[in-house]
């Protein structure tokens, strides 16, 4: 086996030993409300993931579809990442048992698309499919299946594939950010020299090499946030998971809550509202007096991620075997540090306690952290790009209710883009 | 040459303040890439056909490109005339194939064992790369230990 997953590496490097710290995680805070089950409600996990692969840090829903019209034709897959950072759903074709119909464009060529992720892409046709969650559900949601098979990876869409679920970790990424499509007026525009269209759709006339070319799709045919074509609770989600243990969790089981302010279960109640800039932005201090930095809060990140050693002096991690525990930080105790939030205009603030353990030291019996803490890069100064996300991942979630409402949708009051918590 | 128009609209229209402003489109169908020649620059690179400037230091000289998509990319060319290091931010990741040029095969293999599902920092023997941000806003870096001019520190490349 080439890579036996996250789970075993850690398995691996933490050896015997497991701390047994006793120690209750946050003090002093009321424990969040979670939504029991109701029709707008999804329980979902942070746990080992798929089977023989492993996650840390993983946020996972089963969904249902169906071929469009049919209530007989339809597959349930699990481990589903939820992710606030990306709009649409993916699936992965490995797993996708069902015959859906192709989205085409006028000439009758297959849509597709190269889904960009951080450090890498998402390949697949476009298909349409009757998507339910919960007792929610979206009639002939606009998917992408993560395939090869049918047509080859274009040269263009570059990066890491990870259309293989030992790459992904999930059979598939539920995505619910803030913005609807994911992609949105750009990749409306048609495709040639000086055009804002981006290229990551494609039109498949051929099987061959590169039978894919990038075309223009207008809004409806784009990946979206698929929670906006329910009939009602369409306004945005909330994620509730509960404090954990300093020393982890083997599983934990929260709610994905559908809709803001639209039933009893869903009201944003005292939760601090952050607007957000349009690339879903606003900004974290770390110290709360240190320099803002660029941040967002993303449910598909694993850990926090924010700045670097030189800056917070904190080691990351080295294992001689495992280089790749250097994207994590590995202070000799745990740290419990507060960062400063405040929205991208700097007018709303507060401060968030997080903490950062020492990713080689982890219990190999646990899956969830709220601990979980890497280096993101170091910020950068003068004309340099905003260069140093402050990345609040999973660990944020663990104990609070995080609200991401879908852009241009009413939610209780709040004018433009937010997240709240 | 219907590119330089397209460019010197939007040249005009997006960096009124840049300390020296250049064309540097071509038709050959080269790629600008990390390792690549300054010869390249510009050239091949299908969605970063508006606008550019240019930025000199002592120890190198700096291209900004900025695409329609509204990404820019930085390449960072020593004495040598060779890239040394590229930059990029936006709301499209740019293809890196194209960017990394020879470098790019080394980065999907060192990219495959991560157990972070979030930024990239990948530290090789001579390649560098991190990565960040999440969809509609990217950022990345990648830079060539060996050939970073001396005197310039890696945090100026961004």
């Amino acid at each position: 086996m080439r890579r036996a997953g996250v789970a075993c590496t850690y398995a691996a490097l933490v050896g015997v030993a497991c701390s047994s710290s006793s120690s209750s995680g946050s003090s002093g805070l009321s424990p969040n409300v979670i939504a029991l089950p109701a029709d707008n409600v999804a329980e979902v996990s942070v746990d080992y993931g798929l089977p023989n692969i492993g996650y840390l840090n993983g946020l996972f829903a089963t969904v249902t579809v169906c071929v469009p019209g049919s209530t007989s034709e339809c597959q349930t897959i699990d481990h589903v990442l939820v992710d606030t950072g990306s709009s649409g759903l993916l699936l992965l074709g490995s797993v996708l048992t069902l015959s859906l119909p192709a989205l085409t464009d006028d000439k009758g060529a297959t849509l597709a698309e190269c889904t960009q992720l951080i450090s890498g892409s998402l390949w697949g046709p476009l298909r349409s499919a009757d998507f339910s969650i919960a007792n929610e559900q979206a009639k002939n949601l606009a998917i992408e299946v993560v395939e090869e098979s049918t047509y080859p990876m274009p040269t263009s869409c570059t990066g890491t594939n990870y259309g293989d679920p030992n790459d992904l970790g999930a059979n598939g990424i539920l995505g619910v950010r803030t913005s609807l499509q994911d992609c949105g007026p750009p990749c409306s525009a048609a495709v040639g020299r000086g055009s804002e269209n981006p290229g990551i759709y494609y039109a498949c006339s051929s099987v061959a090499t590169d039978g894919c070319q990038p075309t223009a799709v207008s809004l409806a045919q784009q990946l979206s946030n698929p929670v906006a074509f329910f009939s009602q609770d369409n306004n945005g989600t909330i994620i509730e998971l509960p404090a954990i243990p300093e020393e982890g969790a083997p599983s934990v089981l929260g709610s994905l809550v559908f809709g803001i302010g639209t039933r009893d279960n869903n009201g944003l109640g005292q939760a601090t509202v952050i607007p957000i800039d349009l690339g879903a932005m606003f900004t974290t201090k770390y110290p709360t007096n240190g320099n803002a930095v660029t941040a967002f809060i993303d449910s598909g990140s694993n850990a926090t991620y924010f700045l670097d050693s030189g800056t917070t002096h904190i080691p990351t991690c080295f294992s001689a075997k495992y280089p790749e525990v250097s994207a994590f930080y590995c202070p000799t105790s745990t740290q419990n540090l507060t960062a400063r939030i405040l929205d991208y205009t700097g007018q709303v603030g507060l401060n968030v306690n997080f903490g950062v353990a020492n990713a080689l030291n982890l219990s190999q019996y646990n899956f969830a952290f709220d601990d979980l803490a890497g280096p993101s890069g170091a910020p950068s100064s003068g004309t340099g790009f905003p260069s140093s996300y402050f990345d609040w991942g999973l660990p944020f979630f663990f104990g609070r209710n995080v609200f991401t409402p879908i852009e241009g949708e009413v939610t209780t009051g709040h004018a433009g883009p937010f997240v709240a918590f | 040459m219907q590119t330089i128009a397209i460019a010197s609209t939007l040249l005009r229209k997006v960096l009124p303040t840049c300390t020296f402003l250049a064309l540097l489109f071509g038709s050959s169908p080269a790629s600008a890439a990390l390792g690549g020649d300054a010869s390249s620059i510009g050239t091949g690179q299908t969605h970063l056909l508006a606008s550019a400037r240019i930025q000199r230091a002592a120890t190198h000289v700096m291209h900004e490109l900025q695409a329609p998509t509204g990404t820019k990319v930085r390449e960072y060319l020593g004495n040598d005339g060779k890239v040394f290091a590229v930059s990029w931010q936006g709301p499209f990741r740019p293809d890196l194939r194209q960017l990394l040029g020879a470098y790019y095969d080394t980065y999907i293999q060192a990219a495959k064992g991560r157990v972070a599902r979030g930024p990239v920092n990948i530290e090789l023997p001579g390649l560098v790369v991190h990565m960040s941000g999440h969809q509609r806003a990217f950022y990345g870096r990648a830079y060539l230990v060996d050939r970073v001019p001396q005197g310039l520190s890696t945090d100026e490349i961004r």
